[in-house]
């Protein structure tokens, strides 16, 4: 059953149950909650006020059944029995609509009064005791009869009990009846639509505050992302959707900036280079020069064309990065080997600048050789590029406190101010606002180390006091 | 040595022309895959480069034609895309190897000449000459005017690299993968600390000077005429 599609009628019905609105649902909920009960309680009422009706005619039954029985006992001869019929017609004179009949236990008819029609089931069932059960049923006239049985011992020695059967006209009581269900049932239908128009109401006002929240997101555009939703107004089971989205836009908020920002550096890194390039160019051309003066305009710009290249290439890692796109391989990776060719090719410029590096400790991580490397070597040609001549860069492997891998790369030099710290790792930023980028090829090497410490479930933090600068790459544990 | 473009971006694919005639190779331009495909097929090459995307039927079809044909020479794709998918696909599918646009022209006539070489057997046992400089790769030993010169591990490795590949510019980006193994999307100047402090040892004291810098290019070794 469950393996075979619905079938078209149903999937419509379910497409559409899912678009109409909470306020129809909940109306049709509660009109069919109360029409539910109605009907019941309804019900309840309608049997028990014709249960009492019951009750009472059995008794009056009962009542006349008892004084056949004792005008039957006095029969003591088949003689006597016309004399008893017309004792029975006497008591039962003047009572309208209260027939009697008399059989005897063969059923043959004794007695009976005008339009005493019993029904064959009542009367074979009869028992000494008398029958409680009443019976319903309708007269040749229509009329609705009700009636009981009893058999009866006659005074007559040795002669079987005899049948009695006591009926009633109960037409006035259907008649109560009938208009007591009407009206009860008119009652209940209008207490039913009631109850489904207060259903509505309550549930618009119920939901109020869903489209107060609603009018309030229709505000939010791309351009006033840092509006929020309000927690505290709205009601607790409301409170949590609005935290969410609330969340969702600052995410929202912050990716966009991110965007914003990013665009915007983007078209400032690239003018200037650009409009040096052309510049220069254009002067160049301006007037018939030397073949060296040309050549050196030539090598000149494809400096720059390398530069603005590297920082395209470099700034494509980083947005992939920031998607998500970059998925690095999980190599087993022995640092101190990784480190160590790191340091001996970076040596030489170390060296050049007077500065002293050194390598210590080892650890095993999982990730990617190539970033992994590209991250520490940024960090050391960072950390190179800011020690002072005759200082000193050392790199340090050891195991986190918080668990993993760290490598610390650190250099001698002159602090950066704490303001600065947060904000390294953003592209292109500039400690001092005169200097070019991080003093990278691209103004990215700082931003790529934290996209590829993330991208391996990691980060990159940064410390620096009067003895220098640490920068300390963590990646999480080798499984 | 014959080279076949294929390079739907003209001003790319005549520069390129120029720039491998003026290296010193024949060189065919198809502007399209399927034109690529035709000359590929009816010509001889040495070699090709292939433009991934291309109007007609794109790079990776053109390489399998190709192959298919029984076309053995190396092939050097060039992409605008650095995906890793595209590099496992260039490789799977037969490429030699693979350049992602914007490229240096330097870096690519290293390639391609290294893809060139590949196959011809290296004569690693002689001695490697330019002017008066010797380099016997075996022994180690360095002489320039018949004095002996000590050079470490990695100068010997840089200078060997440089002499065997006398007259063509070598990019810096090459020099680092080849003497330090190292990917050179660092940002340091231990290529040019390196060739300064080579030059220091074997040019200084010596003319003709014989490792020339070519701005924005690369470095050269070349004995003069």
């Amino acid at each position: 059953m469950s393996g075979r599609p619905p079938p078209a009628a149903l999937r419509a019905l379910n497409a559409m149950r899912g678009r109409v609105s909470i306020t129809s649902r909940l109306t049709v909920l509660f009109a069919l909650v109360s029409t539910v009960v109605l009907l019941a309680l309804g019900t309840l009422i309608g049997g028990t006020v014709d249960r009492h009706f019951v009750e009472l005619d059995v008794e009056a039954l009962a009542g006349k059944l008892e004084q056949a029985r004792r005008i039957l006992e006095r029969v003591k001869t088949e003689d006597g029995l016309p004399t008893a019929s017309r004792r029975l017609d006497e008591a039962l004179a003047g009572q309208r609509g209260l027939a009697v009949a008399v059989a005897a236990p063969d059923g043959r008819p004794l007695f009976a009064t005008a339009g005493a029609e019993f029904p064959e089931s009542l009367l074979s069932r009869a028992t000494m005791a008398g029958d409680a059960r009443p019976s319903r049923w309708r007269a040749g006239d229509g009329t609705p009869l009700r009636g009981i049985s009893a058999r009866v011992q006659s005074g007559i020695d040795g002669a079987p009990p005899m049948v009695v059967g006591v009926a009633m006209d109960i037409s006035h009581h259907e008649h109560y009846m009938m208009n007591f269900r009407a009206t009860l049932w008119t009652c209940m239908a209008f207490a039913a639509l009631l109850s489904g128009f207060l259903g509505w109401l309550a549930a618009r006002r119920g939901l109020a505050p869903l489209k107060a929240m609603k009018r309030k997101a229709e505000n939010i555009t791309a351009r006033r992302l840092n509006a929020r939703l309000a927690q505290d107004a709205v009601p607790v089971e409301l409170a949590d959707l609005a935290a969410t989205l609330n969340d969702m836009l600052a995410r929202l908020e912050e990716s966009f900036r991110r965007l914003s920002d990013f665009s915007s550096d983007l078209a400032h890194e690239f003018r200037t280079p650009i409009s040096n390039l052309m510049t220069q160019t254009q002067v160049t051309l301006s007037k018939p020069r030397q073949p060296d003066e040309y050549r050196e305009v030539l090598a000149s710009n494809v400096e720059e064309y390398e530069r603005l290249s590297n920082m395209i290439a470099d700034m494509l890692f980083i947005a992939k990065a920031d998607e998500g796109r970059i998925v690095p391989t999980r190599e087993r990776l022995d640092l101190a080997r990784l480190v160590g060719d790191l340091v001996e090719f970076h040596r030489l410029a170390a060296d050049e600048k007077g500065v002293v590096i050194e390598s210590g400790g080892e650890g095993a991580i999982r990730g990617d050789p190539l970033m992994i490397r590209r991250a520490v070597g940024n960090l050391l040609s960072n950390a190179i590029r800011h020690a002072p001549p005759g200082g000193r860069v050392s790199v340090t492997i050891r195991h986190a406190a918080e668990g993993g891998t760290a490598i610390d790369v650190a250099n001698t030099g002159e602090a950066i101010p704490e303001e600065h710290l947060p904000r390294l790792f953003d592209r292109f930023y500039r400690v001092d606002a005169s200097r070019s980028g991080d003093g990278s090829r691209s103004g990215l090497g700082l931003a790529i180390v934290k996209s590829i410490a993330e991208a391996h479930g990691g980060n990159v933090a940064v410390t620096s006091d009067e003895g220098g600068t640490c920068f300390s790459l963590w990646v999480e544990p080798a499984a | 040595m014959k080279i076949l473009i294929v390079e739907d971006e003209a001003k790319t694919g005549d520069y390129l022309k120029q720039g491998l005639s003026e290296a010193g190779f024949v060189v065919d331009l198809a502007r399209d895959g399927l034109d690529g495909l035709h000359l590929a097929l009816t010509e001889t090459y040495d070699l090709a480069v292939l433009d991934v995307m291309l109007p007609g039927i794109d790079g990776w079809k053109v390489l399998q034609g190709i192959r298919r044909a029984g076309g053995e020479f190396p092939v050097l794709f060039l992409t605008a895309r650095d995906g890793i998918d595209d590099r496992v696909h260039g490789l799977e599918s037969g490429a030699d190897d693979y350049l992602v646009k914007p490229f240096a022209f330097a870096e690519l006539l290293a390639r391609v000449r290294t893809l060139l070489r590949r196959g011809t057997k290296a004569r690693e046992a002689d001695v490697l000459r330019a002017a008066d400089l010797e380099v016997d790769p075996l022994r180690r030993r360095v002489t320039r005017a018949g004095r002996r010169i000590d050079l470490t591990a990695r100068e010997f490795a840089l200078l060997e690299l440089l002499l065997r590949r006398q007259g063509e510019v070598l990019p810096r980006s090459l020099i680092a993968s080849q003497v330090w193994d190292m990917n050179f999307d660092s940002d340091t100047n231990v290529v040019e600390v390196a060739v300064r402090r080579l030059r220091a040892k074997i040019d200084d004291d010596f003319t003709p000077r014989l490792i020339r810098t070519v701005r924005g290019m690369g470095y050269a070794l070349e004995a003069p005429e």
